[in-house]
């Protein structure tokens, strides 16, 4: 029997209940895979940040015990000049690595001369930010301008000119061009204190770090903490995100056989935030999706007992001409993968048609701890679009079985008599 | 008995007894009945409401079965099929037409006819040629493409024996073909049984209680309360 197309004009003959099945199916769908674009979108954003944005780079190296121990112990965990260089070399020397910049991160006080503040900052080259920088946005985000404020350029000429966050900024009520004083703690423990010259402040994006944050140049962090041609860490960029993992073992290989006692951490690791945000998205998708599949459950299995009642006649008229009880599970199952199938290609013409309309509208919004405005953008989660198809395609079949085994296992009699 | 019949008996009831339980009520509907039906007969079953017709006719059908007793279709001792074999035996052997016609209503006249042969697996262009034939021979050729809906009631019986007729059935079943048909029709439905009966040997049994239809037939059943009263050969 062409089962496909008695399925297809059984799903004909009540087309209000079919339609209100289908668009439920279709805007659950829609629903499950617009979130999903928008939390691709975020983790998308979020790994750029990570990655360019708070120039973590890929990969962060640094000498075993730094992170727990350096703060107290700087002289013994910062990487020489020596280590500096020869590790540079040997991380260089990969095919897939972008840039090796080291860095030194610093902290002291700032002051206008009548007042002073805390400030932590970030000892980097010049040429590293700009290289970092290059990839923090997308096209759609460098063209709507929202992160402008986010960009920090130091000048490579100019190694006294520093770039104060703009909290740090107002709170000293300094300005571009104008001058502070920092004095930070040398490796040693003693003072230093320099005049330092201001340049364009910018917006960290998180509104704990925008009143305390600086980037100066690496030689300008050297001179304040005396640590000539030294590093805490080396940030390594490399030329894919998704090579990451692999790369940090196959470095972690070669360095240690090289002889260095290093440890290498990912930007997922380093990135509390993204782990965050990532842990509470993924919770949020698995409720709403959960919510989406059981109404979906429910919408199928509601249209199809209906259409079991209602056709109890021609169960039996099927029956009694030869169709076997599985061959009535298998019209109706059919029936339910139709349905929930055109639902969601339905719900996928949905989703771009308001992914396309929301991506146009330029909408943009404050997310919590962040010091500015970040656009609203969808993108297409291919993956979670296409396991939402294949799950919803499942379970909504399934949802039919039950009121298809009910239809099967009806006597024959009675169905021929029922009115 | 008429010059088609071979004197074969395709079914054989023996002792048939069918019992109901209504709540606390049980009601006997068939009692003791012994028949046997032969190829190529024209068959009427006729009594008044209550006689036990349907339920003599669901167990020749094969879609119930007795209490007590035994069905041998062929030789073959019903009892021993389970389910889908019994549904495949159906499917293979016996042709239904029902009162109310029961055709799909979404499906053409043609390829409700196709139905049983789709049913059972056969390719869908030679499906579609031999449903095409038994609308032909049904004369409903130019309203093979028709919903239901379309077609008048005595359209709709034709169809229904097109379509219990394309299988090349040993039996065909028909419960009150005719009950919702005018005079005009149910003679005219009788008449197209009768004519398929003589052309393709095929054996009929009908249920009817309109006594102007028995002229037609071979071989007349009398019920009465579950019971045969007379079994007469008319031709």
């Amino acid at each position: 029997m062409n089962i496909l197309k008695l399925a297809f004009r059984g799903l004909m003959r009540n087309r209000r209940r079919s339609t209100m099945t289908l668009l439920a199916i279709a805007f659950g769908f829609s629903a499950i895979s617009l979130f999903a674009g928008y939390t691709h979108n975020v983790y998308d954003g979020l790994s750029r940040q990570s990655i360019y944005g708070e120039m973590l780079g890929h990969l962060t190296l640094s000498k075993r015990g730094m992170r727990k121990e350096g703060k107290l112990d700087p002289e013994r965990y910062l990487l020489t000049a020596t280590e500096v260089a020869t590790i540079s070399k040997l991380v260089q020397d990969e095919a897939h690595v972008r840039m090796v910049s080291p860095r030194l991160a610093l902290a002291g006080l700032a002051s206008n001369g009548r007042a002073s503040t805390i400030f932590i900052a970030e000892g980097i080259d010049p040429a590293a930010v700009e290289q970092l920088r290059k990839g923090a946005l997308t096209e759609q985000e460098r063209k709507s301008g929202m992160f402008d404020s986010m960009k920090a350029l130091l000048d490579p000429v100019h190694p006294e000119v520093v770039n104060f966050s703009e909290g740090l900024v107002e709170l000293l009520h300094l300005q571009t061009g104008g001058q502070a004083a920092v004095l930070v703690n040398t490796l040693t423990g003693q003072a230093n204190a320099l005049d330092v010259t201001l340049g364009k402040a910018f917006n960290t994006g998180n509104a704990g770090s925008n009143d305390k944050f600086a980037f100066i140049s690496l030689a300008l962090a050297r001179t304040l903490l005396d640590a000539e041609g030294r590093a805490d860490r080396l940030t390594i960029l490399l030329d894919d995100v998704n090579n990451t993992v692999w790369m940090r073992d196959r470095l972690l290989a070669k360095l240690t056989a090289a002889g260095f006692d290093v440890e290498i951490k990912t930007w997922q690791e380093l990135s509390d935030f993204y782990n965050q945000v990532h842990g509470m998205f993924d919770m949020i998708f698995g409720f709403i999706f959960s919510i989406v599949l059981t109404v979906v459950v429910m919408s199928v299995a509601n249209s199809m007992g209906m259409t079991v009642i209602e056709r109890t006649r021609e169960i039996g008229t099927l029956r009694a001409i030869g169709l076997k009880r599985s061959g009535v599970v298998k019209l109706f199952t059919m029936e339910s993968m139709l349905l929930t199938l055109i639902g969601c290609v339905a719900g996928l013409a949905i989703t771009l048609g308001v992914r396309w309309g929301i991506n146009a509208a330029n909408i943009s919004y404050v997310p919590p701890n962040s010091a500015g405005r970040v656009p609203l953008l969808i993108d297409m989660d291919v993956m979670r679009t296409l396991f939402t198809f294949v799950l919803m395609g499942v379970v909504g079949t399934l949802a039919a079985y039950m009121p298809a085994r009910r239809a099967a296992k009806k006597d024959i009699i009675d169905a021929l008599g029922h009115v | 008995m008429s010059e088609t019949t071979y004197h074969t008996p395709i079914l054989k009831l023996r002792n048939i007894r069918r019992r109901f339980q209504l709540g606390e009520t049980t009601i006997d509907a068939l009692n003791g009945i012994s028949l046997d039906i032969h190829a190529g007969e024209f068959l009427a079953v006729w009594g008044p409401s209550g006689s036990g017709k349907s339920t003599l006719m669901n167990i020749i059908g094969l879609i119930d079965a007795p209490t007590e007793g035994e069905v041998h279709f062929e030789e073959q001792d019903t009892r021993v099929l389970d389910d889908d074999a019994l549904t495949d035996f159906r499917g293979k052997k016996l042709g239904f037409v029902f009162q109310n016609f029961n055709l799909v209503p979404v499906l053409s006249a043609l390829e409700n006819v196709m139905l049983p042969l789709q049913i059972q697996g056969v390719d869908e262009l030679l499906a579609r040629d031999r449903a095409s034939a038994a609308l032909v021979d049904v004369g409903l050729a130019r309203f093979k493409n028709s919903l239901p809906d379309k077609l008048s009631g005595g359209q709709r019986q034709r169809v229904a024996i097109a379509r219990a007729l394309v299988v090349n059935p040993k039996l065909v079943i028909a419960d009150e073909p005719t009950a919702n048909l005018d005079s005009e029709n149910s003679r005219m439905v009788v008449d197209l049984m009768r004519e398929m009966n003589r052309a393709r040997k095929v054996t009929f049994v009908f249920t009817t209680h309109d006594p102007r239809l028995l002229d037609h037939v071979d071989r007349k059943i009398l019920l009465r309360d579950g019971s045969i009263v007379s079994d007469e050969v008319t031709a």
